[in-house]
């Protein structure tokens, strides 16, 4: 089956964006990041970013059909209309060349609250020979794909608020540590009283973080331990 | 300028989620109801030019669109005041675990209540 994929594209240099069409033959299974990849086969000047294929990296994230999505676990098939996939990069970043775009604003904001990695799972540790206990632990769901920046109208709109991930990862760090030190910068400006609760980073985030739900979990804290209640 | 590209932003609710449209809806209705301040402001100082005027000014809203303006003004108060609610509890981290089933009652309320005034309305109309 043939796909038209209209690619939001700008290079430095150019006076504004402009919509390229691309046409490529793939079945409704395909990923919108493997069309990307036929695409550039024809177009070597075509840019964007990626990495894993598979939804781990987090570095394809981008605005498909007007939603925020990563591009390598969506198929031609759930978004197009018609046989039409319009992909644009993601709002609330500069962009570098067409789908390309800055993140350093969210890892800057993220450095301001050094986060933890690492979160406890339910289930038995193990043992290794002659070494502590093990406890069994895993890597925090966020990967920093940047789509919740995108989905917020907050972020989009206000250059200084730190945005979905980093408060998310505030809270986090506050509920794993119980250090309210760690996470000062968050209750400051552009912090978690800058979030007005559209919630769209949720329901956006591909894995599930739930930013805003955490961003609220931390305002409720913070709330608490101003009016006396909470550690 | 700046102001108005970041409501032009907001209100870019294609392919939103209910939470989003929630948002807009709360956003828009505010602004609404300040605009609405103002020309009730206006509206209130014809009394001024005399009774006259005052009354020419009531019978406009004793028509139709009297009606319709009045029926849209309770949809946004109720609407604001609903979706407010919501975002105050959220937004104080309180029944996070609910918010889905917070926003259909807050959406549900303003609706009956909406629904409600538009039928007395009606009836004394």
């Amino acid at each position: 089956m043939k796909w038209r994929l209209l690619v939001k594209r700008w290079k430095e240099g150019w006076e504004k964006p402009r919509y390229q069409e691309y046409v490529v033959e793939a079945d409704a299974d395909t990923s919108v990041l493997d069309a990307l990849e036929k695409a550039w086969l024809g177009d070597n000047t075509l840019v964007f970013e990626h990495a894993c294929h598979h939804g781990v990296c987090g570095a394809c994230g981008m605005v498909i059909n007007g939603v925020e999505r990563l591009a390598c676990i969506t198929r031609l098939g759930d978004v197009a209309v018609g046989n039409t996939v319009v992909v644009e990069p993601l709002r609330g970043f500069p962009v570098i060349s067409d789908l390309a775009v800055d993140k350093s604003r969210m890892f800057r904001a993220s450095a301001r609250v050094s986060p933890e990695t690492l979160e406890p799972v339910e289930g038995e540790g193990g043992e290794l020979p002659g070494r502590a206990s093990l406890r069994p632990e895993k890597l925090l769901s966020c990967l920093e794909c940047g789509i919740c920046y995108s989905a917020c109208p907050i972020a989009r709109t206000m250059e200084d608020y730190m945005g979905p991930a980093a408060l998310a990862l505030a809270s986090k760090t506050l509920s794993l540590t119980g250090d309210w030190s760690r996470v000062s910068d968050a209750l400051g400006r552009g912090g978690v009283w800058s979030c007005h609760a559209a919630l769209e980073c949720s329901v956006r985030c591909p894995a599930g973080f739930d930013p805003g739900g955490l961003i609220m979990v931390l305002r409720g804290k913070a709330l608490k331990r101003m009016l006396g209640g909470g550690r | 300028m700046k102001v108005l590209r970041a409501l032009a932003e907001w209100m870019r609710v294609k392919g939103r989620s209910a939470e989003y449209l929630s948002f807009a809806v709360r956003r828009a209705s505010g602004l609404l109801l300040a605009a609405y301040l103002v020309v009730h402001m206006v509206d209130i100082s014809t009394l001024l030019l005399g009774e006259e005027a005052y009354n020419a000014l009531l019978e406009v809203f004793h028509g139709p669109l009297g009606l319709v303006f009045d029926a849209t003004l309770i949809a946004l108060l109720s609407l604001h005041g609903a979706l407010g609610l919501y975002s105050m509890i959220v937004e104080a981290g309180l029944a996070l675990r609910w918010r889905r089933a917070l926003l259909a009652l807050a959406w549900a309320g303003a609706l009956a209540v909406t629904a409600a005034a538009v039928w007395v309305m009606l009836s004394v109309w």
